[in-house]
């Protein structure tokens, strides 16, 4: 809207020139980043006594006299809040013709609404167990990333033609293949896959933000370089037109994630809850799709990867199947908590790990 | 009203949906009808019904197979689908005034069909169902839901049909009653020597093995009342499958058990027959029966006013032969007793001690004031005029029935039985609350009968060939504290069958699954019973390939520890600290824990003090958990010199409980005020 407003203004009158920089990537990112933090302090202490005085709180566990140790009646459904200033900050700051915008958005919404829906399920039932059904989460799911893969393959995609099936590996200049048939399956699988990793690794304080601030940063850089035609030509990357409007996005996003941090930070006053770790999924995964960044996903987002993982392997293959754990405990975090860890030395030692991954991702923008 | 002259029956599979259909039938009836049955080709139906004189057609149809996806369902699917068209062109051809229907899996091709053609408005007339059991199965669920009305024999169905139920009762045969007893002598290949008391113990025409074994199990208990008493057996009809040939079964079993001197002295009180085709003949000459829970022998028996030791088949869908017997046996007209399942050879076999079974029935007829009272309790029981409510019901009259009494029944009907999920979580609240120590089953479940049914259906999940099954049912057997049941428990703990291939290249092992293992390990624990076969377990399960299996055998051990022997507490330390190196770091610290509690100062403390070293504080804290407790019983040996060697247990760790301090205080708070609101 801003950007919108500043190129009306120095249409008509030169002394307004100085709005020319509202036409920079960086400045107009670092507003964005800046917008949704300071959006983000104002509302959530607000936010948190309205969640507490509905009770909107967290149902982990039946309560009767109030422990001293454990969190329940933390309140969920801080990432709604999140979801919001993220979604405020872009209104505002983001060029919204741009055709790389709405499918981002679009996956921070639907995802954020499944999360809202379930939320409120497990809320009403008053159990943390019976919120929606998996199928159900499921379904929808499944239906935005068939959408979102549609949309890829229309004549409406924001990318080139050209890039339309074209999938990169990391460290290797080139697509490894060309080919709509080989490449949407691959996008319907992974934005299931990063739509709900996210949510599994959401459940220590502040485990899921950080990593997601770090992903999302990287995330940004990638979609910096693709949209700039001198960096993407110097760094052998396809040029991906208007791809830059989605740097803020990520800047956006940042900025939420941080102020989210604020708050979430251990002990945490908030949790995001699905509302809040779904929408981040949908959002990582659309971003990572559109800057063609898919299989590098796999390593910028391995903690988010590795949690989901051990917990399907632990769920599905070990205690649905096979009658045994496999692990003491899934997901990891939880397994690492079970030797002895401390949930504070879990979460910083899980950061470390992610900041290293998100460090080796944006070496491959120059090693290649 | 007059009556209706093209009645279409259908119902089958067993004799207990067959004769209730022929009842209604008649009763809807008169002279001039003209009647078609649909049945399914070999069943119950194919037999009974021609015999009534009707005629009889066939159409395709199974049972439902229950599990899904499998392609037993597949199969049901097709049959089913293949029924209803041949059951549609049955009706279209026959052109009938009314379909009634009453249940059975034979019944659903046909009720399908009717409704089918009713949506398209190829068939114009009533559609009505009659449910005999107080559980209604899967398919009368359906078909009810399709029906105008549907008719049930116990006012616990009406919740299950809403909007169509009609509490009618169950339709008698007419033949059954008015039979004197001293005519019914006449025409019997035996006879009953005069001034005894008869036992008519039959399990429906094709017999029951649990009631054929338990009966021939109970002669030698009864053999000392064999001047007083007189049995008679209905062994039942050889199955047409094969698989269990009732009376042949009998006779071996009888052979087995007793020696010729006691056969002929059995002889003297006990005839067995495979069937008997005029059962009101026998009726008349009993004192009391043992039958199975069908809803139409059950009936039959209360309304004859025939005192009845009930034992009803477990695991049928809707659980509806105990729902059957607990009715009866509220009313005060029966007795019940559950099956157990046994392994026998591998394989799982329901069985009722027969010393049980003598027991109640010497105790029963020893009790005449008893038994005149549940004799009177059966007719009470029975609904009379089930058939004349049908009849009116379908003519639109007024039901003579008041509808406000039997609203009335079905508030004060008990909440459905708990399933086996939801026991479990019961009597896990009820541990909860209790303590793991001060639990005691009797407390949370009263009565012996109920906790005999709960028990008899843990033990038969036992023996289901899924694991999830035997895993809740090895849980409920430790929660019930079924201590006779501690057989089967060892046999699933020594079972070693390997899983498949494809399992165990992903980390399975055995058939018996690694959490079945483990709960079966705790259930040991909550029977509290050491034999030394129970030791050998234990023994063995320290080095289960499972680490959940061995922590848990660990803290077993700790549980068992009063009651365990000289030998087998030395084996069971050895492995205990062999366990101390365990990989998995859970299983290192309970078999330190455990070690604290069975071992001494020459085994336990060395390996104890030696966790220092470990790499995980969990476990060395559970070291000195160990330790203490060896202290606490007076076991460390000399307390010299044991300080200083505890010195290495670094007190530093990678975690510690942190508090929420305002949480404290409100708690202070709400306790505080709850004290002081107490009226003293």
């Amino acid at each position: 809207m801003i950007h919108l407003f500043g190129h009306l203004l120095e249409g008509g009158y030169r002394a307004y020139s100085i709005l020319r920089l509202l036409d920079y990537l960086s400045t107009r990112a670092i507003g964005a980043a800046m917008t949704a933090f300071i959006l983000m302090l104002v509302v959530m202490p607000r936010f948190i006594w309205y969640l507490h005085h509905r009770g909107l709180v967290d149902q982990t566990r039946e309560t009767g006299v109030p422990s001293a140790f454990d969190k329940a009646g933390t309140p969920v459904m801080g990432g709604a809040v999140m979801v919001g200033c993220v979604l405020a900050a872009c209104l505002l700051w983001c060029d919204l013709t741009s055709s790389f915008l709405w499918p981002v958005l679009g996956g921070l919404l639907w995802f954020g609404g499944i999360g809202l829906a379930d939320d409120l399920a497990k809320w009403r039932a008053r159990s943390g167990n019976r919120g929606m059904s998996e199928i159900r989460k499921l379904m929808l799911q499944g239906a935005f990333a068939a959408l979102f893969a549609a949309f890829l393959a229309s004549p409406w995609s924001p990318l080139p033609a050209r890039e339309a099936g074209a999938f990169y590996v990391p460290f290797v200049k080139h697509a490894l293949f060309t080919s709509e048939w080989g490449y949407l399956p691959i996008v319907f699988l992974f934005v299931m896959l990063v739509g709900n990793a996210v949510n599994i690794t959401d459940g220590l304080d502040g485990l899921a933000i950080v990593p997601s601030v770090f992903a999302v940063s990287a995330l940004g850089v990638f979609a910096w370089v693709m949209g700039n035609a001198i960096w993407a030509r110097y760094l052998f990357f396809p040029l991906l037109p208007g791809v830059g409007e989605l740097v803020l996005v990520c800047a956006a996003f940042a900025g939420a994630g941080v102020g989210f941090l604020w708050f979430n930070a251990y002990p945490a006053q908030v949790f995001m809850g699905d509302s809040g770790s779904l929408a981040i999924g949908g959002c990582l995964a659309t971003l990572s799709v559109l800057v063609k960044q898919e299989a590098l996903f796999l390593i910028l987002g391995g903690l988010f990867i590795a949690e989901a993982v051990t917990s399907q392997i632990q769920d599905k293959i070990g205690i649905k199947w096979l009658g045994r754990r496999l692990f003491y405990r899934a997901p990891l975090h939880h397994q690492l908590q079970h030797t002895g860890l401390a949930e504070t030395k879990v979460v910083i030692r899980l950061w470390i790990v992610s900041l290293i991954l998100t460090l080796v991702a944006i070496a491959t923008v120059k090693l290649r | 009203m007059t009556a209706f002259q093209r009645i279409l029956l259908t119902g089958g599979g067993t004799a207990g949906h067959v004769n209730p259909a022929l009842a209604i039938g008649r009763a809807l009836g008169d002279d001039r009808t003209t009647y078609l049955y649909v049945g399914v080709r070999g069943r119950a139906e194919a037999d009974v019904v021609p015999r009534d004189g009707m005629p009889i057609t066939f159409v395709r149809a199974s049972a439902y197979p229950g599990s899904w996806p499998s392609a037993a369902w597949l199969g049901f699917l097709a049959s089913t689908a293949a029924g209803t068209l041949k059951a549609a062109s049955v009706i279209r051809r026959f052109r009938p005034d009314i379909v009634v229907g009453t249940g059975g899996f034979a019944s659903a091709p046909t009720m399908f069909a009717a409704a089918l053609l009713r949506r398209l408005g190829l068939y114009r007339a009533g559609i009505y169902v009659h449910e005999q059991n107080a559980a209604p199965g899967k398919l009368n669920l359906l078909v009810g839901r399709l029906a105008d009305r549907v008719f049930v024999s116990f006012p616990e169905t009406l919740s299950a049909f809403p909007s169509n139920g009609v509490m009618a009762g169950y339709p008698l045969r007419r033949r059954i009653a008015g039979v004197d007893r001293r005519a019914a002598g006449e025409g019997l290949d035996f006879e009953v020597p005069a001034g005894r008391r008869v036992v008519f113990a039959f399990g429906g025409s094709q017999g029951a093995r649990t009631i054929n074994r338990a009966v021939v199990d109970a002669l030698g208990a009864l053999l000392p009342h064999k001047d007083r008493l007189f049995v008679i057996h209905g062994t039942g009809l050889r199955r047409g499958d094969g698989t269990y040939d009732a009376h042949a079964d009998s006779q071996d079993r009888l052979a087995a058990l007793y020696t010729a001197d006691e056969r002929r002295a059995i002889d003297s009180f006990y005839v067995a027959r495979p069937y008997f085709h005029e059962i009101e003949k026998i009726y008349a000459l009993a004192d009391l029966v043992v039958v199975r829970a069908g809803a139409g022998t059950l009936n039959e028996v209360a309304a004859l006013g025939l005192p009845a030791i009930v034992i009803p088949k477990i695991n049928l869908p809707g659980e509806h032969q105990v729902m059957n017997a607990r009715a009866l046996a509220r009313s005060g007209g029966a007795v019940v007793l559950y099956e157990q399942t046994l392994t026998e050879h591998g394989r799982p076999v329901e069985h009722v001690d027969g010393m049980l079974l003598a027991h109640e029935i010497v105790a029963l007829l020893a009790d005449a004031e008893g038994l005149r009272r549940m004799g009177q309790a059966g007719p009470a029981f029975v609904r009379h005029d089930a058939l004349d409510i049908i009849r009116r019901s379908i003519a639109g009259e007024e039901s003579s029935a008041s509808p406000s009494a039997d609203a009335v029944a079905v508030a004060a009907s008990p909440a459905a039985l708990p399933g086996n999920a939801a026991l479990l979580s019961r009597l896990e609240r009820a541990r909860g609350a209790a303590g793991a120590r001060g639990f005691d089953v009797r407390l949370a479940i009263p009565s012996a009968a109920d906790r005999a049914y709960y028990t008899s259906r843990a033990t038969s999940l036992v023996a289901s060939r899924f694991w999830e099954s035997r895993n809740l049912g090895v849980k409920l057997i430790g929660m019930l504290q079924a201590r006779e049941c501690l057989p089967l428990v060892v046999a699933l703990l020594k079972d070693r069958t390997r899983a498949a291939w494809y399992k165990r290249a992903l980390g399975g092992d055995f058939e018996q699954v690694g959490f079945v293992r483990r709960n079966a390990l705790a259930a040991l624990a909550r029977l509290g019973v050491v034999t030394p076969e129970v030791e050998a377990v234990l023994v063995a399960a320290l080095n289960d390939p499972y680490y959940e299996a061995r922590a848990e055998a660990c803290r077993a051990v700790t549980e068992l520890e009063p009651h365990l022997s000289a030998a087998g507490r030395a084996h069971l330390v050895a492995g205990l600290v062999r366990l101390l190196r365990d990989r998995w770091l859970e299983v290192a610290a309970a078999a330190a824990e455990a070690l604290g509690h069975v071992g001494g100062a020459d085994d336990a403390r060395p390996a104890l003090v030696a966790l220092q070293d470990h790499k995980f504080w969990l476990v060395r804290a559970a070291g000195l958990r160990g330790l203490l407790a060896l202290i606490e019983r007076g076991q460390a040996g000399s307390l010299e010199g044991l300080e200083e060697s505890l010195r290495g247990f670094a007190l530093t760790a990678t975690d510690f409980r942190p508090e929420f301090t305002i949480r404290t205080a409100y708690a202070r708070v709400v306790t505080a005020i709850a004290a002081r609101r107490t009226p003293s």
